[in-house]
């Protein structure tokens, strides 16, 4: 009985998240989402607020050397207002490798979660068989240790171990060199598809679980093919998991960096600041110029925002003309 | 690497599927989505399997022998891989298992919390509080490693279990998936429903909303897990001593020895390939409750 | 312990709010000068290291000199790699820098510049009589100071695989010019075999053939460094390489790749310019050609000279964070004078010390297993570490080494000129310094 009632009573929502608002709001209840919220807004500001407050304020500094510099009292960190910015926005190594990786996630973003997309509304098809092991099987890339990846793709990319120009080879068909050129942004692609299909999937595959069946019914009975189904019930349903998953691609996107730092020990044509972010930690970690560093990661931290930010205000936007139209 | 998939898997289904008896099996199997399904296993898998394959390798062979043959060294692996330093492997393992597990816990208990409230209330400042949750995101987690540092320093709690666990328990991604989960699976007559009969807040959220959340939760707790498994840089920054190291920065260590002294590539991969095991394991356990009807005890029709 | 927990806890807390008051005190954060020397009583030390086995040496110390002067030495294991150095500077940075660490010799001046590193000079005895001159000097930067104690040194030599030269009829290379010659009699003779490879994944190997051709990097004229990254003798080294990558006369792919592995193991490769622990990354990179390799000094830029660069090798040094800087600089001496320790660490850690004295004790009488061909293996190698040419360091390294890989990677994959990479490294490396407010003349 209770389940039933509660069952119906769901999946009819519009906007993506928001619930239409308790109409006999109690005094206690206008309280009670603070003391919830307490916890993540603590963490947030000791693990989140202050360090990125660090890290701004680092931005704004560099370090100042006396003479040789060595021994006490010859490094003293002072202020550099804008200089670490100037530096980074005139930076073409910044501004190639943003344009690297828009073209890398051009490729990734589409792909990653149109086959996340796809895996999951397969998963939550009638009668298919091997679910849980597909499921698992998908999953799987996003639990490989990253300290094993270079030595990974190493073994499948370069053509001298690689079984994949073993086959080409045997089968006398040409063999493109993967780690060059425009190959380069498919071989990087397919590793990021690779590891984070799964991951989306889930995401996806776990909102559609909370689809009430009855929802379907009615469709079925008025001779929806499944295909329809999925077109017109399932993806608008799930529309909110897709918009989150797009907006962490962006961001992930954006940051990229564990796919172009595997395979640059593989190649020359990976550089040390392939990606915004490599240089980052290139700066940060191998020239130890953490004052760059910091203002470079302020910039795509913003641009970041720009996009991923805008991205769900237009979304959201979007959904609040639906709603009311 | 997907046309050889792409050959191989639709003529081994179809072989089974499509020759004899089509029209009962079609009835009984999804076609389609099971091939799409099975393509998308083997695509994903062929990577994995060379992990499992390269573990099998002496050292002698990981080099010269086909990428794909299996080799002779599985159990001289795991038995090095336990030599190595007295077992400090097992202990990384163990290390590992703590920090994903309760920083996984905390990091779910405070997402749900966080979700519930954003996605039941409506409340001054509900919009702002939830952008700038997930602005954390923004700032790249490579530029946060040293500033934690030099924070968690201050409280002297460098080199201690804290230092790795403590800044992974909010986690921005989990906060945004819980409120979705919350939304699509609290219903806001049922939250009406237990005020009217006098139910506390709090109440409310432990017996009527929590369950409710629990297959979106499971989700959390499986994401954040391995994130905290997988994470390098932070345990790297924060940790000098190595019976405190998770298994990437153990791994690592095997692999950066100086130049005197090669990578051990065996026992790296063998360690990696046993350190997705538990990951398995918890896969198994978590997909059972991503069915609400398992939980509800109704029977999806 | 959980009680212990709480309060740690309780004090994250009270830490935030304190910082959050002081706003970006957090940055003020240095490190203090107040020492607390020479107490009586234990003491106890942390030593961060990456040479394995290094806990079994410090063993005997703690059970010996240790025991007798109560001083206990913890090892703490790390990763080694251009990141450590960081992680060190971040810890120095809290005050919370180990009282040893292990370093690379071009790391000092880095540490050292980050005031990170204690001057040890008074503490470490007679230990430079133990080391050549070339050595020594590294870990003073050419002051009065003494900032580490030599570990280990990595002389370079030429390995090549002997029963392939002989089957192709080649040579051992005395010279640079004949090694050019013997990598095209190699391409003509087998087009698919490749002498070697230039590789830009290891600015250290480059930097080493650099010292070899008697290039200094950096120098100081008193208050100034001069920086010659592209002087005449490093410009003869990148042109050479270069030269040999450009009419394909050698490989242009990085080392260490599993391809790398597979062509030393297959004869596809068959030479490597490397140095004196080459023999163990050759047990497993090509663990199929053990006993067929053979070790020569290296090929030298005219017939007369008899000089070798270095690459890779480290030292002990002790940091200004250390509350016990003279039991410290005492242990990181014996460590690396001692022949009981030497021994332990060349049989425990694999690594070939500098200590002159060392490099033909028990430990290498014998030469390593894979090259159980070559009986006089460290003989040899201890004459060649002998011709070790002087290396100069400055304070960034790292930016240097950076730059190399990009640019002589992107030089080596269009086979374009090395030069212009090399320039690029002086350019990025003088801008560096003069950003940071070093005073630099070129």
């Amino acid at each position: 009985m209770k389940t039933a009632a509660r069952r119906k009573s769901y999946g009819v929502k519009g906007a993506p998240y928001a619930l239409p608002s308790p109409t006999t709001t109690l005094k206690r209840a206008r309280s009670a989402p603070y003391f919830f919220l307490v916890p993540a807004t603590i963490l947030f500001a000791l693990f989140f607020a202050l360090p990125i407050g660090y890290a701004v304020w680092l931005s704004f500094h560099k370090v100042k050397v006396s003479g040789l510099g060595l021994g006490a009292g010859a490094r003293k960190e002072v202020w550099a207002g804008l200089e670490n910015y100037t530096a980074a926005i005139t930076d073409s190594e910044l501004l190639d490798s943003a344009l690297r990786v828009l073209g890398y996630g051009c490729i990734v973003v589409p792909v990653m979660l149109g086959l996340a997309l796809l895996f999951a509304l397969m998963l939550d098809a009638e009668k298919v068989r091997l679910a849980p092991f597909a499921r698992l099987a998908i999953f799987l890339p996003y639990a490989i240790p990253g300290v094993v990846a270079a030595l990974l793709w190493g073994f499948l990319y370069l053509p001298d171990v690689s079984p994949f120009y073993f086959v080409l080879d045997k089968l006398g068909l040409p063999q493109p060199d993967l780690l060059d050129g425009g190959p380069l942004y498919l071989a990087l692609s397919n590793i990021a598809i690779w590891g984070g299909t799964g991951f989306n999937m889930i995401v996806i595959y776990t909102s559609l679980q909370a689809i009430p069946a009855e929802v379907y019914e009615a469709a079925k009975l008025d001779g929806a093919t499944p295909l329809q189904i999925a077109l017109k019930i399932k993806i608008p349903m799930v529309a909110p998991s897709l918009v989150l998953t797009f907006f962490f691609s962006i961001i992930a996107t954006l940051q990229v960096f564990s796919e172009p730092t595997t395979l640059k020990p593989l190649t020359n044509s990976v550089s040390t600041t392939w990606s915004p972010l490599m240089k980052v930690y290139r700066d940060a970690f191998g020239t130890g110029d953490i004052y760059a560093a910091a203002a470079q990661a302020v910039i795509i931290a913003f641009v970041t925002l720009l996009l991923s930010f805008g991205f769900l205000r237009a979304t959201n936007r979007r959904n609040k003309q639906e709603a009311a139209g | 690497m997907s046309s050889l998939a792409v050959q191989k898997v639709p003529s081994a289904a179809g072989a089974t599927g499509a020759a004899q008896n089509r029209p009962p099996l079609r009835s009984r199997i999804a076609l389609v989505p099971t091939i799409t399904l099975l393509l998308g296993a083997v695509y994903c898998l062929l990577p994995v399997a060379w992990v499992v394959i390269a573990s099998t390798k002496s050292g002698r062979e990981l080099f010269s022998t086909f990428t794909f043959l299996p080799g002779t060294g599985f159990a001289d692996n795991i038995s090095d891989l336990n030599a190595y330093r007295d077992g400090v492997y097992w202990k990384w393992m163990s290390n590992s298992a703590f920090y994903a597990g309760l920083g996984a816990l905390l990091s779910t208990c405070v997402s749900a919390f966080s979700g519930y409230a954003l996605a039941t209330y409506r409340f001054r400042g509900r919009e702002t509080i939830f952008n700038v949750l997930l602005a954390g995101v923004l700032m790249p987690p490579i530029i946060l490693a040293v500033p934690q540092y030099l924070l968690l320093a201050k409280a002297d709690l460098t080199d201690s279990y804290w230092s790795v666990l403590l800044p992974q328990v909010l986690s921005p991604y989990g906060v945004y998936l819980s409120r979705i989960y919350a939304a699509a699976a609290v219903p806001g007559d049922v939250v009406e429903a237990g005020r009217m009969d006098g139910a506390s807040e709090w109440r409310i959220f432990t017996r009527i909303a929590l369950p409710m959340m629990v297959p979106g939760l499971v989700t959390v707790f499986l994401f954040q897990f391995v994130a905290v498994w997988n994470n390098f840089l932070l345990p790297y920054i924060m940790l000098s001593d190595d019976e405190k190291f998770p298994i990437t920065l153990g791994l690592h260590t095997l692999l950066e020895q100086g130049a005197n002294t090669p990578a051990l590539y065996t026992l790296v991969i063998t360690g990696a390939f046993l350190a997705v095991i538990p990951l398995v394991a918890l896969f198994l356990v978590i997909q059972r409750f991503w069915s609400l009807d398992l939980l509800s005890g109704a029977v999806k029709s | 312990m959980p009680n212990a927990k709480r309060r740690r806890l309780s004090r994250v807390t009270a830490t935030v709010v304190a910082v959050t008051l002081g706003g970006t005190a957090l940055a003020a954060c240095g490190s203090s000068d107040e020492d607390s020397e020479a107490q009586s009583g234990p003491v106890s030390l942390t030593y961060w290291t990456w040479t394995p086995g290094m806990d079994k040496v410090v063993d005997l110390w703690n059970k010996g000199p240790g025991k007798k002067d109560q001083i206990t030495v913890t090892v703490k294991k790390q990763a080694s790699g251009d990141t450590l150095v960081t992680k060190i500077l971040t810890a120095h940075k809290a005050g919370k820098a180990p009282d040893l660490v292990q370093a690379e010799y071009q790391a000092l001046p880095t540490l050292v510049s980050n005031d990170a590193l204690a001057d040890i000079a008074k503490n470490v005895g007679d230990a430079k009589s133990k080391f050549a001159d070339g050595v020594w000097q590294q870990t003073t930067l050419g002051t009065d100071a003494v900032y580490a104690v030599p570990q280990d040194i990595g002389p370079m030599m030429f390995y090549y695989r002997e029963d392939l030269f002989k089957k192709y009829g080649l040579t051992v290379p005395a010279t640079w010019e004949q090694f050019a010659q013997t990598a095209r009699a190699l391409k003509k003779k087998a087009p698919d075999l490749d002498l070697t490879t230039f590789s830009a994944n290891d600015s250290g190997l480059f930097a080493g053939l650099a010292q070899q051709a008697g290039a200094k990097w950096w120098t100081t004229s008193g208050d100034k460094w001069q920086v010659g990254i592209n002087d005449a003798a490093t410009k003869k080294v990148a042109e050479f390489w270069g030269g040999l990558v450009k009419e394909g006369a050698i490989d242009n792919q990085p080392m260490y790749t599993p391809a790398w592995n597979k062509a030393l193991n297959t004869g596809k490769q068959i030479a490597w310019v490397s140095a004196v622990w080459a023999p163990g990354t050759l047990t497993t990179a090509a663990p199929d050609t053990e006993g067929k390799w053979a070790m020569a000094p290296l090929p030298q830029w005219s017939q007369s000279d008899n000089v070798t660069g270095s690459w890779g090798g480290s030292s002990t040094a002790v940091t200004t964070d250390s509350k016990h800087k003279e039991a410290a600089a005492k242990f990181a001496a014996w460590l690396n004078t001692d022949g009981d320790a030497l021994n332990a660490l060349a049989k425990e850690g694999g690594i070939y010390p500098a200590s002159s004295s060392a490099q033909l004790s028990g430990a290498f009488t014998a030469p390593p297993a894979f090259f159980s061909n070559q009986p006089d293996f460290y003989n040899e190698a201890a004459d060649i570490a002998k011709t070790t040419a002087p290396s100069a360091w400055g304070p960034n390294v790292n930016v240097a080494y950076t730059t190399f890989k990009d640019a002589f990677g992107a030089a080596a994959k269009n086979k374009s000129d090395f030069t212009v990479a090399l320039d690029e490294m002086q350019a990025d490396t003088v801008a560096d310094m003069k950003k940071q407010g070093f005073e630099v003349s070129e």
